[in-house]
């Protein structure tokens, strides 16, 4: 493996992770929708929201998210292992172990942080293992063992507490404050990722994929698969605990109902993220970016303003989203055989530095900008949004979801108190509307695109001329280094870039260095 | 020879006397108004007594004459090879003696802990559910056909008589009449999900559709369009929800689960969506629901003068027809084809994307009805009315036993998991335990009932 692993941040170890696992080229296109779909997401939220790539704001998105990639890393580990085994009873499980944490401590048990933290983690391998030997001994279908536990659990969970409450821990309490990124959540979060990269380093590992993809063929070939069945649980469970954990830490009380709708969620993100529910098919940058990905939904349909619609235009969207990315996944072999080499990880780095421009432009460009222009750009927001409010008796605008490209200031006088009062909870904040002013939009997305293209076109030559790929992978770590830590200098230090001066100094190194090579 | 035959010709009418006396004690003891508690117990009493009479007095020379050719084998012998038979017994039966075991272990813990547990009515209910188990047990081994629907019905007769003995009111009309009423909307919402199982899918979809059709029922007629024409509306409506469901997933087949669950929300969401536009109470419609759709639903509904909602009688004539229709028609015998083997079927041309597309639409279809007749059974419009049905319908499936790996199953095996559900439900509410307890229970009903028939074969009996 490569020395880089796991010493950076997410991004890398998961980068890392697709490389492994195939490389580039066919075996992982499938992750080519969900890094897409992210940057896209990614540049709408950031558009629609200056909160968003601030501290806090990244804080809190990974205090909230947290808990959906751990449960879908569990629902992952399980999809590996083959047999169409969706765990439904994640959520209950999370639920579970949630409240039982809760009440045992209410209860003076478990004091400890320690013993907290264990008795999670051996609540959650405890199920799973229990799991894993009705389904290795009483050789019942994973689905049907798995419908049995999310029923009896979700019960369970009731008859433990019966309405949310309780208090966790108070070292916990900080936890779920989401004002910094380097929390103790992001920190399970990291080690989560990167046990999981250097589980996939271990012969286990390949037995777990060998008996996903072909159980019979494990079996004939000296697999002991009961053995690595059960050690798919295990690890689930593991998973699952550190979910119950981070959630916890998140609502800081019991909620015996909330766990439950984890199970839709995070097969959802599963599914996002390019796995396939019939097994084989799975990983872990995929799980991470699903479960991104539809925190990023929730995030921009947030911003928009649907007035009481807002929770069915989310619906509609996760179902829709679900439902397109699911036929991608079918068309994409088809794309594959078209365009030769494309690999994830060039992708992955090319949308990287658009969404990195557009980042860049929308907290920094408008920093200096005057009064005049901040009030006109808000008064524009304001317009826009009041068109878009659906509860408004009058018919919705038809253009409302382009509107924050090309919404022209218009010429009406501003609208009514009101309508600005119900302009979004919170992230659509009067802050907000500084980030519409169309026309200057322009001019730094163009750059971006300038660069993005000049970038592709130094890595292609680089491609073309080493003839391989191996001699590629270095150097886009790198490059994905450099803009990680340019964007974390970024984020702790506003007002510490200057324009575009240091990215294109960034760019400008990259390139020599891809040169050098 | 024939006395062989007269003589199980005697016992099959001795068993034909028991029944005969018991069912005239059971008439008469309803006749006179007694408690069904003591009715019940005292037929089975009087069955069991006039069974074993018979025997004892019609077989009792067999058995000495079988005695006495045995005779000279001496006594020590005897004993060792009923001891050895008894340890044969015990291997070949441990685990479900070991579950008897643990059965009135927990009947001895509950006596001890809860006040007033250990009554007459809950030993006789042990003694019935221990004979149940014991006789589905031993009877299951001769049972090789449908042993699912076999153990179903076993289960089912064991809780309606624990019910009955335990349950004040659980046999009258009217209780029943409920349960029936509750059990056609789950069976109706079962159809598709049997179908498509059938086939080897799943459908998520379903609680959506149907509280979309709940909602959307109601918001067509609200906008003046006469109720049979909306209900037929809505109808087609799930038809193409379920066509969508299945052309889009027919290339997935292996991830239908969570398509469906993508178009369900979808669905979920733009219904709400649509029937909020205009009006100032998002999510909800207000409306009222014509009479005849409420007499169809409804608790006092009648049917032709009967005191019947005649959504049983749908619910009956839907089963039938399926029942029948999947048994004997071209188009049932190619579901199971294509179920059981897809390239044989397709081998024989039928078209896997033809009927898989049609399973998902007769599934969107009769979601549709159902959301509908909930209408008519709530009198308002909610979008969450299917919520209970997304895993019920699976559970009822599964219970039935009808393999979620497809071509084996069918209707009528999903109409007893659905009484099954039913009938424990309103047990389960009769001896007041809350919904949460009743869905643990069900999810540890679950397992051991698939356990006992649809365990796939070990790997190493694969390769």
């Amino acid at each position: 493996m490569r020395p880089i692993e796991g010493s950076f941040s997410l991004r890398e170890a998961a980068m890392s992770d697709t490389t492994v696992r195939g490389g580039r080229g066919t075996a992982s296109t499938y992750l080519l929708v969900p890094i897409l779909l992210f940057f896209i997401l990614l540049i709408v939220a950031v558009l629609r929201s200056d909160s968003l790539v601030t501290s806090a704001g990244l804080g809190s998105a990974i205090i909230v998210v947290t808990p959906l990639v751990l449960a879908t890393y569990a629902l992952m580990v399980l999809v590996i292992a083959g047999r169409g085994t969706v765990d439904l009873s994640i959520g209950p499980l999370i639920g579970f172990i949630n409240v039982t944490l809760i009440q045992l401590y209410d209860q003076q048990m478990l004091q400890s942080p320690v013993v907290f933290f264990l008795y999670a983690l051996a609540v959650g391998v405890a199920y799973q293992l229990l799991v894993g030997l009705i389904i290795v001994f009483v050789r019942v279908q994973p689905i049907i063992v798995a419908l049995s536990g999310y029923l009896a659990l979700s019960g369970v969970n009731l008859v433990i507490m019966q309405r949310p409450g309780g208090i966790a821990p108070d070292w916990m309490q900080s936890w779920g404050l989401g004002i910094s990124i380097l929390s103790p959540v992001t920190a399970i979060l990291i080690l989560a990722t990167v046990a999981w990269l250097l589980f996939t380093q271990t012969a286990f590992y390949g037995h777990l994929r060998l008996m996903g993809s072909d159980e019979r063929a494990a079996f004939t070939s000296g697999v002991r698969i009961n053995i690595v069945r059960l050690g798919a649980h295990a690890i689930a469970g593991l998973f699952a605990g550190l979910a119950a954990l981070t959630y916890t830490s998140l609502i800081s009380s019991g909620d015996p109902t909330q766990g439950t709708t984890y199970t839709l969620i995070a097969v959802t993100a599963l599914v996002l993220g390019g796995a396939s529910l019939a097994g084989g098919r799975g990983g872990v940058m995929g799980s991470l970016l699903g479960a991104v990905n539809i925190y990023l939904i929730t995030y921009v349909l947030a911003t928009f303003n649907f007035g009481a619609v807002q929770s069915f235009v989310t619906d509609l969207a996760y179902g829709s989203i679900l439902v397109l990315s699911l036929l991608l996944t079918v068309v994409l072999p088809h794309i594959g055989r078209v365009v030769h080499s494309l690999s994830p990880l060039l992708f992955f780095v090319v949308l990287s530095l658009i969404g990195l421009g557009v980042i860049v432009h929308s907290n920094y460009d408008y920093a200096g900008s005057g009064d005049e222009s901040a009030a006109l750009g808000a008064s524009t927001g304001i317009m826009v949004l009041g068109a878009e409010s659906a509860s408004e008796p009058e018919p919705p605008a038809p253009q409302a979801p382009d509107a924050d490209a090309d919404g022209m200031p218009t010429p009406r006088e501003p609208a009514p108190a009101f309508v600005f009062e119900r302009v979004g909870p919170g992230a659509a904040d009067t802050t907000t509307a500084q980030s519409f002013m169309a026309p200057s939009l322009v001019a730094p997305l163009a750059i971006a695109g300038l660069l993005v293209l000049s970038t592709l076109i130094i890595l292609r030559t680089t491609v073309a001329q080493a003839g391989g790929t191996k001699s590629l992978a270095p150097l886009v770590y790198i490059v994905v280094a450099g803009l990680v830590l340019l964007g974390i200098y970024a984020v702790a230090r506003p007002g510490g870039l200057d324009g575009f001066n240091d990215v294109t100094a960034a760019q400008t190194s990259a390139a020599t260095a891809s040169e050098a090579q | 020879m024939s006395s062989a035959a007269s003589a199980r010709a005697l016992k099959w009418v001795g068993l034909a006397v028991a029944f005969v006396v018991a069912g005239l004690g059971l008439i008469f003891g309803f006749w006179q108004g007694l408690p069904a508690q003591e009715v019940i117990l005292y037929t089975a009493a009087t069955f069991a007594l006039v069974a074993w009479a018979w025997r004892s007095y019609t077989t009792r020379g067999e058995v000495s004459a079988g005695a006495a050719s045995e005779g000279p084998a001496g006594g020590g012998e005897e004993g060792e090879s009923r001891r050895s038979m008894w340890r044969g017994f015990v291997a070949k039966n441990k685990w479900i003696l070991a579950g008897l075991l643990a059965l009135l272990l927990i009947f001895g813990i509950c006596s001890i802990t809860v006040d007033g547990f250990f009554s007459v009515l809950n030993i006789i209910s042990l003694a019935v559910l221990i004979g149940l188990l014991v006789f589905s047990s031993f009877m299951s081994k001769f049972v090789v056909e449908n042993r699912s629907a076999f153990i179903g019905l076993t289960v089912l007769v064991g809780l309606f008589v624990i019910g009955s003995l335990k349950v004040e009111g659980f046999i009258y009309a009217g209780n029943i009449k409920s349960m029936l009423l509750f059990a056609s909307f789950l069976g109706l919402a079962c159809v598709g999900q049997t179908m498509v199982a059938m086939l080897g899918g799943l459908d998520l979809s379903i609680p959506f559709v149907i509280g979309s059709a709940n909602v959307g029922l109601l918001y067509i007629m609200g906008l003046g369009v006469p109720g049979w024409l909306a209900v037929i509306i809505i109808i087609v409506l799930g038809v193409l929800i379920g066509l969508l469901n299945g052309i889009l997933s027919f290339r997935l087949q292996g991830q239908a689960l969570i398509l469906t669950l993508g178009v369900g929300f979808a669905v979920s969401g733009l219904t709400q969506i649509l029937t909020s536009l205009g009006s100032r109470f998002a999510g909800n419609v207000f409306g009222s629901v014509p009479g005849w759709l409420s007499n169809l639903a409804a608790m006092n509904g009648t049917t032709f003068g009967l005191d019947v909602p005649p959504v049983i009688l749908i619910w009956l004539v839907v089963a039938v027809f399926l029942i029948v229709g999947m048994k004997h028609t071209v188009y049932g015998r190619y579901l199971y084809a294509l179920g059981g083997n897809r390239v044989s079927a397709a081998r024989i041309s039928i078209s896997e994307r033809r009927y898989w597309t049609g399973a998902y639409g007769i599934s969107g279809g009769v979601s549709a009805l159902t959301g509908a007749l909930l209408l008519g059974w709530s009198g308002g419009g909610f979008i969450g009315v299917g919520q209970p049905y997304l895993f019920m319908t699976l559970a009822a499936v599964v219970i039935g036993g009808t393999s979620l790996l497809g071509g084996h199953g069918g209707y009528g095996f999903t109409v007893i998991g659905v009484l099954v559900l039913q009938v424990l439900t309103s047990f389960l509410v009769g001896i007041g335990l809350d919904y949460q307890w009743q869905q643990f229970i069900f999810g540890l009903l679950i397992l051991p009932m698939v356990a006992l028939y649809a365990r796939s074969p070990h790997i190493r009996t694969q390769v």
